[in-house]
């Protein structure tokens, strides 16, 4: 048993501390506001830094980093809300290098852990009720070629990706594909959300790909699918976690500041147990989501830990924010100040890879129910 | 015991609903409009003047002021239909200046003020809040000197959010530096669009809603301006905060049934945690209704809802924060898109109550305030 980081781990975190804090500092508020919803300058740098490259062999120019590791470095931009599309880049590139042949690795590892490629899962298909007019799932031969046309939502910056990670029902069954964005027959669409975080609509019509283009063995496509879904959502659990320590640290410095009734508000037993709560929630997110990422560096079965550490983060996002908007009074509420940039992150991370309902339920799977 | 209107009140009330029925496309244009966060505009005001004609925003009010001398329970009726219908369901003026005034002011401010709060052509918006005064109002610093012939003010205030479109401040300001700091406050009423040397600048808040900060830069104002007493004005505030503190849950309960409808259309009726949870919303909604009618009913006989309207008020917030919740959970992820995507549901109305409704928790007595007021004047236990 141990709680403690190794001496590699503290070093990546002091790198990662000091550079998030000299660079990132009111970033999510910044690029909220233009096209791209990311800084392209410090994408390439943390590709420089060695993170997006984080996990992966050095022959694809990687630093070969565990699991552990990479939730740690999500972590610390969760505390920044840095914006971009890292977690998802990096569980689609490890995809690849767990069920690519080795030509796709060549091909795409090496310009994705450089920071010139970043790939997008496309895997959520719309529910019928929501919108009947959608181009709907098609998957059919010509000339040896697939043609595809569908219709993913909420596809992570999928107007700046290069490849899509899509699944498709082929005549072999569901069939992965890793496919050009810059395909003519596709269309991104790039949807207004409360966190500013650019979640897209991408569209596919007749899109011709070829067999060099599937990821694994054609008709196994669900099981990759699982693990995407899974390291995914232990990577948001992670971000969460990150954002609920930076919360709560906000929230107390600014208890501990604020004076009502000529005292600080902090010395209120009320405010005392609304932080001490925040904390206790945090910390539970955070215990979790590392006994997860033990697992998960180790190979071992983690589907229950992971689904119990994200329901719990899913929930405490909502509820750590809460608590900080509300001991800030009035101020925190104001979009001038960063609290409500956090509250508002809060809800895409929520539902991001699945909701708090969504994982107890594989939880109680996971117990034989 | 019985938890009906009467026949009378029933027969109001259908009224009300009639007159909003009859004006639905101005009702529809109105609520548009304040739910864009900027505050009354042109539609807000025709309505507000639809129903003031009637006597129904002041119905308690004696009729020489433009009231119908009616009691409190019909002007929860009228609060509610509002409120269903345009999502105001007061103004400031008919809420808590008004008031104020009518038992405090001089037959002069009556006559002045009160009619035309009455027929809905004017607007006050509260000024009590500063950076260092927000649950803790008596610590409020902008200052009023007694100049003789008139009052001389200076200092600013925060969160003023009805500035921009008001005709009057309605003005909570220091005449007196004394121990304790609330028998120093005096309340005054400032006319903003004619006043030199004020400055209102605007603060947007999470949900898109407009709010200002004011400053009054050696402002002066004529002697009777000050409503009641000098350095009684906190007395003033506490007495017109339980005014407006008579809520209604029908904005609530109207949103309620759309998604419950919702719900059976998308065919999500059969899942467990949804019934679940829209269960205990009604039961939630529904214990919050009650808390409304009885203080309108307190109010009615005599009664002094000092710690039912703490407990109405922190109840509507937070059932509206869990309404809020409840529907983005069923919407699951089509719930982050906002208005004008066409995966949004309900237009994305819900992802901007998401935001915007955090104020409600917050405005108007933070629910912690709401809490030391149930605890301590509700079941007597000590203050700190
Ligand atoms: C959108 C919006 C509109 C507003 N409009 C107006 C307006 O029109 N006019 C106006 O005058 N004001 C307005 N306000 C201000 C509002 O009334 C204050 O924000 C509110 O009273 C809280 O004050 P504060 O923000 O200074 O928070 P603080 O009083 O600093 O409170 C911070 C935290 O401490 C807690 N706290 C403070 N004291 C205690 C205590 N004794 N016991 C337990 N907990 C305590 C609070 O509950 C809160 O959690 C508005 C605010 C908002 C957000």
């Amino acid at each position: 048993m141990d709680f403690d980081l190794s001496e590699s781990q503290n070093m990546l975190l002091d790198t990662a501390k000091k550079f998030l804090e000299k660079e990132a500092k009111g970033l999510a508020r910044q690029v909220e506001k233009t096209d791209a919803g990311y800084s392209p300058e410090l994408w390439q740098k943390i590709a420089e830094l060695g993170w997006i490259g984080l996990v992966f062999p050095e022959q694809y120019g990687g630093i070969e980093g565990t699991f552990q590791d990479l939730v740690l470095l999500v972590e610390e931009m969760g505390k920044a809300v840095f914006p971009g599309p890292f977690t998802t880049t990096a569980i689609s590139g490890l995809s690849i290098l767990d069920h690519g042949n080795s030509s796709q690795k060549d091909a795409f590892i090496p310009a994705l852990t450089d920071g010139e490629l970043i790939i997008s899962p496309a895997l959520i298909k719309p529910d019928p009720l929501m919108n009947e007019s959608i181009v709907h799932d098609q998957a059919s031969m010509k000339n040896g070629k697939y043609l595809l046309s569908g219709t993913r939502l909420f596809v992570p910056f999928g107007h700046v990706a290069g490849r899509f990670i899509y699944e498709a029902d082929t005549d072999k069954g569901k069939t992965l594909f890793l496919i050009d964005a810059g395909n003519p027959g596709i269309r991104c669409l790039p949807l207004d959300s409360i966190a500013g975080d650019k979640p897209c609509e991408v569209v596919l019509e007749g899109v011709e790909v070829s067999e060099e283009d599937i990821i694994g063995t054609p008709g196994k496509a669900e099981k990759i699918i699982k693990q995407i879904n899974t390291r995914g959502a232990l990577l948001e659990s992670a971000y969460i976690c990150g954002m609920l320590e930076q919360v709560l640290k906000m929230t107390v410095e600014y208890a501990n500041e604020r004076e009502q009734f000529g005292d600080k508000i902090g010395a209120l037993q009320c405010i005392q147990h609304q932080c001490a709560d925040m904390a206790t929630d945090t910390d539970q997110v955070k215990f979790l989501t590392y006994e997860a990422a033990w697992k998960l560096s180790k190979g071992l079965p983690a589907d229950k830990e992971v689904s119990m550490a994200k329901s719990w983060a899913s929930d405490a996002s909502r509820r750590v924010c809460l608590l900080g908007v509300k001991i800030h009074g009035g101020t925190g509420v104001m979009e001038e100040h960063d609290m409500q940039i956090y509250f508002r992150k809060a809800k895409a991370e929520e539902l991001a890879f699945g909701d708090g309902d969504f994982h107890r339920e594989i939880v109680a799977t996971q117990l034989g129910l | 015991m019985d938890f009906s209107f009467s026949a009378e009140e029933e027969k109001f009330k259908q009224e009300v609903q009639e007159l909003f029925i009859s004006e639905e496309e101005l009702s529809k244009a109105a609520k548009k409009e304040w739910n864009t966060g900027l505050g009354f505009g042109p539609n807000c005001w025709k309505i507000l003047q639809k129903i003031g004609e009637r006597g129904w925003l002041c119905p308690t009010w004696p009729k020489e002021y433009g009231g119908l001398g009616l009691s409190y329970m019909y002007r929860y009726i009228v609060v509610e239909q509002m409120h269903h219908f345009v999502d105001i369901y007061t103004t400031v003026g008919a809420g808590m200046a008004g008031p104020i005034i009518l038992s405090h002011g001089t037959d002069e401010q009556k006559n002045k003020y009160l009619p035309p709060i009455a027929r809905g052509e004017v607007e006050f918006v509260l000024g009590y809040t500063e950076p260092q005064a927000g649950s803790d109002l008596a610590a409020l610093s902008i200052k009023a000197e007694d100049k003789g012939d008139y009052y001389l003010i200076n200092g600013s205030k925060l969160f003023n959010t009805r500035a921009h479109y008001s005709q009057y401040h309605w003005l909570g300001a220091r005449t007196a530096v004394i121990k304790p700091k609330y028998k120093g406050i005096s309340l005054f009423i400032v006319d903003l669009k004619n006043t030199p040397g004020i400055t209102i600048s605007p603060i947007w808040s999470v949900g898109g809603t407009r709010t200002n900060e004011i400053f009054y830069d050696n402002v002066k104002i004529p002697k009777d301006s000050l409503v009641g007493e000098a350095n009684r004005g906190f007395y003033y505030i506490l007495e017109a905060l339980d005014y407006e503190r008579i809520s209604t849950v029908a904005g609530l309960e109207r949103d309620f049934k759309e998604l419950v409808e919702y719900v059976k259309e998308k065919r999500k009726a059969g899942d467990p945690i949804i019934r679940q949870k829209l269960g205990g919303l009604a039961a939630e909604i529904e214990s919050a209704r009650l808390f409304a009618l009885k203080v309108a009913w307190m109010l009615d006989n005599g009664r002094v809802p000092n710690y039912e309207a703490a407990m109405l008020k922190m109840k509507v917030a937070e059932t509206e924060q869990n309404l809020v919740n409840t529907a983005m959970q069923i919407f699951g992820p089509y719930g982050q898109v906002q208005k004008g995507c066409r995966w949004a549901q309900f237009d994305g109305q819900f992802e901007r109550f998401y935001r915007d409704s955090l104020e409600n928790l917050i405005t108007r007595g933070t629910s912690e305030i709401m809490r030391n007021i149930i605890a301590q004047r509700g079941l007597g236990m000590p203050r700190r």
